[in-house]
C-alpha cells in the first residue's frame, strides 16, 4: 500500500499517519469550539451530491491561491494555513443564504460561529481541491458585515436569466479571476436554475466554462509565427509548454518521477489532448483544464492560435497535493518567462527532449510522433 | 457582379468538398465559372475545386474575387432538399450575396477577401502510381483503417497488380488488397506512402458521393485524389501530404 492511495487511512498499520501529524504538528492555533474572524470562502463536499454538505472556509487568510505565490510562500508554509483552517459543516441546504454572501463578498466578511464540538483535524487530500485540515459542525452561525462586491459580479450575480456558462465567459472578460469565479459557482450564484455546486466540480466546470469563451478565438485567429518553448517550476511541478505555428491543437503528458506523490516506485505518464473539441472527462482529471485554461489565455492575449504540447513533469518536492491551482499558476508563470524560440514543432522537439533529459515522457505522446512525421505541402 | 441559378444539390456538394478542409475561402468568379483552392491551417491538404458555367442552370459574371465563410455557407445548405433551384446574386462592387432557395432569401455578408489566406501554389510534384475506384469503396476502407489507427498506407503492388491500403495501430493490423477486377483501373507503378487519417475521414465522406475517384502516388509523396462534381461539371481535387515515419 502507498501512501498516495492510503491518504492518511492508517492502512500501514502505525498508531498515527507519519504525514498526517506532520500537518497537525504545524498547526499555530488550537482548535476551539468557537470562531471568530474571517471567512474567506466557502467549501463544499462532493460526497453524497445532490444532498451535500458543506459551509464557510474559517481562517485569517485571503483563499487565493495568486496572493500566496506573491507573497512568496513555500509548500510547507501553504501547507500550514490550510491544515489549520476549519471547514465549517452545515446540513443540506442549511444556511445558504450566508453561504452566498460570503461567496459574493470580494473581501473576506467576519462571522461568529459557534461548533457542536470542537474541530476535528482530518486533512484530506484531493487532487483538484486544496486541502483542509480541520472540519467542525456548525450549530450556529452569524455574518457581519454586508459583502461587497464589484460591479461585473453584481450584474452577473443578479441576471438569472444568463445561463451559468456564459456568466462565466464574461466575469473573465471583465478580468474576475477564476478563483472567484468558482468560488460564486460553488455557492450557486450563476446560471438559471442556481444551486449549490460541490468545489471540486465548481473548479473544473469553471475552468471548461472560462475556455469555452476563449475557444471559438482559438479557433479562427491566425497561427503563431515562429514556435516558442516556456518553462518554469512551481513546488516540484515542472511545466513546459511549447507553442508552436498551426492550428489548435492541445496536448499534455503529465509525468510523475518514482518517488513522486502518486509516482511510486514506478514511472507514471498520462496524456491527453483535443483538436477542436473536447470528447469526455480528461484522465488527468482537473490539471487538464487547469493547464488547458492557462495557456488559452496566453494565446488570447497574443491574439494567435497554436499547436500546443504541455508537459508536467512531477517530482517529489510536491509531497503534498494542493490542488490543481498548482498547475494552473504553473502554467499561468511558465508563460510569463521570456521563451525559447525555435523554427517549427518539430524542430523544438530536440530542445525540449533535451531539457527532459531524454524522450523517455514523449513517448507516450500522439502529437509529437505527428508533428514529426507529418510533412507539409510547402516541402514538395 | 455575380448572378447565378443552380441546382442547390450540386451547389451543396461543392460547398462540403471545400468544407472538409478549410472554413472560409477565396472563391474566383469568371465567366467560365466559379474555382477555389485553399490549404488547411497546418499547410498539411489542399482542395481545389472548379464549377464550370454549365453546372450552372443561368450563369452570368464579371471577374471577381468573393470571400466565403464556408462554414456559414454549409449550415445554410443543410437546409435545401433535392431539386430546389438556388438563385445568387451579388451587385457590382457589392458586399452581401442575396441566397434564395424555396422561400427563403438570405443575404450572406462576404469575408473582406484581404483577410483570407492568399491562394496557395499547388506543388509541381510527379505522381506516376495510378488508380481509379469507387467513392464508396474508398471511403469504406478509410473508415475501417481508423478502427485501428491514426494513420494509413497507401500503395500500389505492380507485381501482384494489386493496390493496398495498411493501417497499423499500436496492437492491431488491418490490410486491404483490391486487383483489377474490383478497381476501375490500375497502372502498376511502384509505390508507396503514408498518411493521416484524420484528414482522410474528412475527405472520405466528399468522396463517398462519388462515382470514381482518380488516385495519384508516390513514394514518400503526397498523395492526389481527384473526382468530378455535377455530372462532370465541375471538379474537385485533394491533395494530402505524406507523413514520413523517422528512423
Amino acid at each position: 500500500m502507498r501512501c498516495a492511495e492510503c491518504k492518511g487511512r492508517l492502512l500501514c498499520g502505525l498508531p498515527a499517519c507519519p504525514v498526517m501529524t506532520r500537518f497537525f504538528a504545524q498547526l499555530r492555533l488550537r482548535p476551539a469550539r468557537e470562531y471568530a474572524g474571517t471567512a474567506p470562502s466557502v467549501f463544499l463536499g462532493s460526497r453524497g451530491y445532490p444532498s451535500v454538505r458543506g459551509g464557510p472556509l474559517l481562517v485569517d487568510d485571503t483563499d487565493l491561491p495568486p496572493d500566496w505565490i506573491a507573497r512568496g510562500l513555500t509548500l510547507e508554509e501553504i501547507v500550514g494555513i490550510r491544515a489549520g483552517t476549519i471547514r465549517g459543516r452545515t446540513l443540506p441546504g442549511r444556511q445558504q443564504e450566508a453561504l452566498r454572501e460570503i461567496a459574493l463578498s470580494a473581501r473576506p466578511l467576519d462571522v461568529q460561529v459557534a461548533f457542536d464540538r470542537v474541530p476535528r483535524f482530518d486533512l484530506a487530500f484531493d487532487g483538484t481541491v486544496a486541502p483542509v485540515g480541520l472540519t467542525g459542525e456548525i450549530r450556529r452561525m452569524e455574518v457581519l458585515g454586508n459583502p461587497v462586491v464589484e460591479r461585473p459580479v453584481e450584474r452577473v450575480t443578479s441576471d438569472t436569466d444568463l445561463g451559468a456558462g456564459d456568466a462565466c465567459t464574461l466575469l473573465h472578460r471583465d478580468g474576475v479571476d477564476v478563483y472567484r469565479i468558482a468560488r460564486l459557482f460553488t455557492a450557486g450564484l450563476l446560471g438559471r436554475r442556481r444551486r449549490m455546486v460541490p468545489t471540486r466540480w465548481a473548479i473544473t466546470a469553471v475552468d471548461d466554462s472560462v475556455f469555452r469563451g476563449l475557444r471559438r478565438a482559438l479557433l479562427t485567429a491566425p497561427p503563431m509565427e515562429t514556435a516558442c518553448l516556456h518553462e518554469a517550476t512551481l513546488f516540484g511541478n515542472r511545466i513546459l509548454c511549447l507553442l508552436a505555428p498551426g492550428p489548435w491543437r492541445f496536448e499534455m503528458v503529465e509525468a510523475w518521477g518514482r518517488h513522486s506523490l502518486w509516482g511510486g516506485e514506478e514511472d507514471l505518464v498520462v496524456v491527453d489532448g483535443e483538436r477542436e473539441r473536447k470528447h469526455g472527462y480528461s484522465p488527468l482529471t482537473g490539471a487538464y483544464y487547469s493547464a488547458r485554461l492557462a495557456v488559452a489565455e496566453h494565446l488570447n492575449r497574443l491574439g494567435r492560435t497554436g499547436t500546443v504540447l504541455v508537459v508536467r513533469v512531477v517530482s517529489s518536492d510536491y509531497w503534498a497535493p494542493l490542488g490543481t491551482w498548482v498547475v494552473r499558476e504553473a502554467t499561468r508563470q511558465a508563460l510569463r518567462e521570456p521563451p525559447v524560440e525555435c523554427p517549427s514543432f518539430a524542430g523544438a522537439i530536440p530542445v525540449l527532449a533535451g531539457r527532459l533529459g531524454g524522450y523517455r515522457w514523449l513517448e507516450a505522446s500522439a502529437l509529437v510522433p505527428e508533428m514529426r512525421s507529418q510533412r507539409r505541402l510547402s516541402d514538395y | 457582379m455575380f448572378k447565378a441559378a443552380i441546382d442547390a444539390d450540386i451547389f451543396r456538394e461543392a460547398i462540403d468538398a471545400i468544407a472538409a478542409l478549410v472554413t472560409e475561402c477565396r472563391l474566383h468568379a469568371d465567366q467560365n465559372g466559379i474555382r477555389t483552392r485553399a490549404v488547411d491551417t497546418a499547410n498539411v491538404a489542399m482542395v481545389s475545386m472548379d464549377l464550370k458555367k454549365d453546372a450552372f442552370k443561368s450563369f452570368s459574371a464579371t471577374k471577381d474575387e468573393l470571400g466565403i465563410d464556408i462554414a456559414k455557407m454549409k449550415n445554410i445548405l443543410g437546409m435545401v432538399s433535392k431539386g430546389d433551384l438556388m438563385n445568387m446574386a451579388l451587385p457590382e462592387a457589392g458586399h452581401k450575396l442575396e441566397m434564395a432557395f424555396q422561400n427563403y432569401k438570405y443575404s450572406i455578408t462576404l469575408l473582406d477577401v484581404n483577410t483570407i489566406r492568399k491562394d496557395p501554389n499547388p506543388p509541381t510534384i510527379e505522381l506516376p502510381g495510378k488508380i481509379v475506384i469507387t467513392g464508396e469503396a474508398l471511403n469504406s476502407a478509410i473508415r475501417a483503417a481508423s478502427v485501428v489507427s491514426d494513420k494509413i498506407a497507401l500503395g500500389i503492388d505492380p507485381k501482384a497488380q494489386k493496390f493496398f491500403m495498411v493501417a497499423e495501430g499500436d496492437t492491431d493490423h488491418i490490410r486491404l488488397e483490391l486487383g483489377r477486377d474490383e478497381l476501375v483501373s490500375l497502372s502498376p507503378v511502384e509505390a508507396r506512402s503514408l498518411f493521416s487519417l484524420d484528414y482522410l475521414k474528412d475527405m472520405g465522406k466528399v468522396m463517398a458521393r462519388a462515382p470514381q475517384v482518380e488516385i495519384a502516388l508516390g513514394i514518400d509523396h503526397p498523395v492526389k485524389f481527384s473526382f468530378p462534381i455535377a455530372e462532370g461539371a465541375g471538379r474537385v481535387e485533394y491533395l494530402l501530404a505524406p507523413r514520413i515515419e523517422a528512423e
